[in-house]
């Protein structure tokens, strides 16, 4: 039920940011999440619901090595 | 790193039952061809997740009567417009008249109520956690700019009180497939005390195929342990604690209540509402329960709570298509019966 | 509410405007009917054209109405000759517009080579809508050979002349607000038939890619034939901003609606030339040969997915309503 989609600030002015996803740009609601342009952020519904941060790979990879080791 | 599709390709334990809560997870295991990348021993199960599939009968009424109402329009997502209350849905009653708009943000309300003060613009609030969120921002935005013509009507639901019930309910369930974006807002750590509860662990995972095929092998392994644990696999954007920016402005506005789900009734705190300070805003959401289902033989309800699979229902793919719909699983493009359909799925 | 009902402030507005434009030796008779040389095997088709809006990014509702109809012949083998074109004007309908729509079915119409040789005009009450209805006409070659879907085999090659979902996409964007430099594909195609034809491939169905997308029409084939269509998605032309707008909007590109591509199953041999001839013409920069006819369940159409699963695909349901929730 939640369609959302990473993509990136170009510009914030208030509580609204132009954010664009591969050269379609939306005013997105910008006032649940400290944003900046280029950040990379999750939208959804028109709205902005939080920063990508890199923990990706890192905590990924601990997570699987625990898995597997036992 | 570990070859987890092998895994599940291979995985040749005892037979497991994996539910997803989230209808986009329903849509994207479909969209991926994930079951055919399992193997036959790993069964997964869709949940209640599908906000328009649970919504009941008497809310499309309200929202019918509101689009038919002198200088009212009704802006809404895509897919409400064409479920059916007790007899019509929004599509039908375009034709008499009603002012029905579709937009992809509720925030557009606010040009929208802008361009047209004399009218009022009611939004179809329908959602989850993730949505919540949004609507928490879109009457802070019309409070800070003086918008006084917008409404929401709304059947907000959450999360932890409808996995417990199926958990409790109907049990049979070995491990669940967490909502991913829900998440962003709540926090992993919401999870926890029904891991606990239960036994059974979690995952919370994002939408692509890999990151599901990472989720599920995580899901098996941990259930393959008797393990009842949450696991966080979308860190990139999911933390423990949730953004809680988001969770105190919705706190702000909305409370918690009763809600009704389509084929459980009402579950006891598994809903919002707006505060009552902030009721001048609602269009008239309190107490609407009531349910009717069309067809007798329309098994939606138990389908919902992964209780039967579509393929289990009489109606399925005969007297119930996309185009023929009987119930909300069908209309819904995240609905679970919908997605059996269109993509021919057996398991 | 004059103009239309047949008196001088109707044939004011023939005259000055679409005379004007579609001027050639057949209308400028201004018989009631025009009388052209003909064929032995005719193909025909009508269609009517109700977009909204009438102009938008890479087309317009006139450009829309002369293509859609030129290829309907074209996928039938016919070399397209001439068309009828009615319009229903609700009153208020700018006249700047009207000229403006003309002026653009008459080069579209240039460019395919085509005459548009009678026409009519209503005017109706209403708030300044505008309808184009047309009538096509195409000479059948009389050494073609029978194109029917029904007759995919196992072997047969799919090719997709280019990236799905375009017109689609950018009539959608206009309406949900969001920004972005898609253009509606509408494009003629009978020059791709042509290439296709004079080559010589053994064709074994053609159909432009319009409503209901690529995943419908192939359906089709496969439910004609009795075969199993398997298609890769990794194959399928789709642009970096279409596929964005997709995520936005929860869409599917191979449900969406094209105007100027167009799907070919041919006999495996001739694939690589059938490419070729696809990418021999300015609208097939993008062609790809996409998939085939397998084993496989009949009336069936699988798809490859990128995930490197595979998953069952039927025709489109319902409208494709962005899904958000």
């Amino acid at each position: 039920m939640c369609v959302a989609m990473p993509g990136k600030v170009l510009s914030v002015e208030g509580t609204i940011a132009i954010v664009d996803f591969s050269g379609n740009s939306i005013r997105a609601e910008a006032g649940l999440v400290s944003v900046h342009p280029g950040d990379y952020v999750l939208v959804h519904a028109g709205c902005i619901l939080q920063v990508l941060s890199d923990e990706d790979a890192i905590s990924l990879a601990d997570l699987f090595a625990e898995l597997e080791g036992l | 790193m570990i070859d987890y599709r092998a895994y599940l390709k291979e995985y040749d334990g005892p037979p497991v039952r994996i539910m997803e809560i989230c209808g986009t997870h329903t849509a994207a295991i479909s969209h991926n061809g994930i079951p055919s990348l399992l193997s036959p021993k790993i069964q997964l199960i869709s949940g209640p997740g599908c906000p328009v599939c649970v919504t009941v009968t008497e809310y499309i009424d309200r929202l019918i009567e509101l689009s038919l109402t002198k200088d009212t329009v009704v802006a809404t997502f895509g897919d409400m417009i064409r479920v059916t209350g007790s007899r019509q849905s929004l599509q039908d009653v375009k034709a008499d008249g009603a002012q029905v708009r579709m937009v992809y943000s509720p925030l557009d309300m606010l040009r929208l109520a802008q361009e047209e003060p004399s009218k009022t613009f009611v939004f179809a609030a329908v959602g989850f956690e993730t949505t919540i969120a949004v609507y928490a921002a879109l009457l802070d935005e019309a409070i800070r700019q003086n918008i006084r013509n917008i409404r929401l009507l709304t059947s907000l639901k959450t999360m932890p009180r409808v996995i417990d019930w199926v958990c409790t309910m109907q049990g049979g369930i070995d491990g669940f497939l967490a909502p991913g974006h829900v998440s962003v807002i709540t926090g992993s750590d919401m999870y926890e005390p029904l891991a606990k509860k239960h036994g059974v662990p979690f995952a919370v995972a994002g939408f692509e195929g890999e990151q599901l095929l990472m989720a599920l092998y995580a899901l098996v392994r941990t259930i393959e342990r008797g393990d009842g644990r949450v696991m966080n696999l979308y860190p990139s954007v999911v933390s423990a604690k949730g953004n809680e920016t988001a969770q105190h402005m919705i706190s702000k506005y909305f409370t918690v209540c009763d809600a009704a789900w389509r084929g459980m009734g009402v579950v006891p705190d598994s809903g919002m509402i707006l505060r009552r300070e902030f009721e001048g805003y609602d269009a008239g959401s309190q107490f609407l329960y009531s349910d009717h289902s069309h067809h007798p033989k329309c098994r939606c309800a138990k389908v919902i709570t992964g209780a039967e699979k579509p393929n289990d229902c009489a109606l399925f793919g005969t007297l119930c298509t996309p185009e023929t719909p009987q119930g909300a699983c069908m209309v819904s493009t995240e609905g679970s019966c919908f997605s059996y359909f269109v993509n021919r799925r057996k398991a | 509410m004059s103009h239309g009902s047949g008196g001088k402030a109707t044939s004011d507005l023939i005259s000055s405007i679409f005379a004007h434009y579609f001027d050639n030796p057949v209308l400028a008779k201004m018989e009631d009917a025009a009388v052209v040389p003909g064929a032995a095997r005719l193909a025909m088709t009508t269609d009517s054209f109700v977009v909204t809006p009438l102009f938008f990014a890479g087309a317009d509702i006139g450009k829309l109405a002369v293509c859609g109809t030129v290829n309907d012949l074209a996928m039938s083998g016919a070399t397209p000759k001439y068309l009828t074109c009615g319009f229903i004007l609700e009153e208020g309908a700018d006249s700047g517009d009207i000229e403006k729509i003309a002026a653009s079915m008459a080069d579209t119409a240039r460019e395919c080579g085509v005459l548009i040789v009678a026409g009519d005009t209503k005017v109706i009450e209403g708030k300044g809508g505008i309808y184009i209805n047309t009538a096509g006409v195409g000479f059948l070659p009389d050494d073609l050979p029978a194109v029917s879907s029904a007759s995919c085999s196992k072997g047969d090659v799919i090719l997709l002349s280019g990236t799905l979902g375009d017109h689609h996409a950018a009539i959608l964007s206009a309406r949900m607000n969001i920004t972005n430099t898609i253009q509606s594909d509408c494009a003629p195609l009978h020059g791709m038939v042509a290439a296709l034809l004079a080559k010589n491939i053994r064709i074994k169905a053609m159909r432009d890619v319009t409503r209901g997308g690529l995943a419908t029409i192939l359906h089709e084939f496969s439910v004609a034939s009795r075969g199993c269509i398997s298609i890769d998605e990794d194959r399928i032309p789709v642009s970096a901003q279409v596929q964005g707008l997709c995520g936005i909007l929860g869409l599917d590109p191979l449900y969406m609606g094209n105007e100027g591509k167009m799907v070919a199953v041919v006999a495996a041999g001739d694939a690589d030339a059938a490419l070729a001839a696809m990418k021999s013409s300015p609208y097939g920069t993008n062609a790809a040969i996409i998939g085939s006819l397998t084993a496989g369940e009949p009336g069936t159409l699988v798809l490859s997915t990128k995930a490197g699963g595979t998953r069952m695909m039927t025709e489109l349901y319902g409208e494709g309503l962005p899904r958000i929730c």
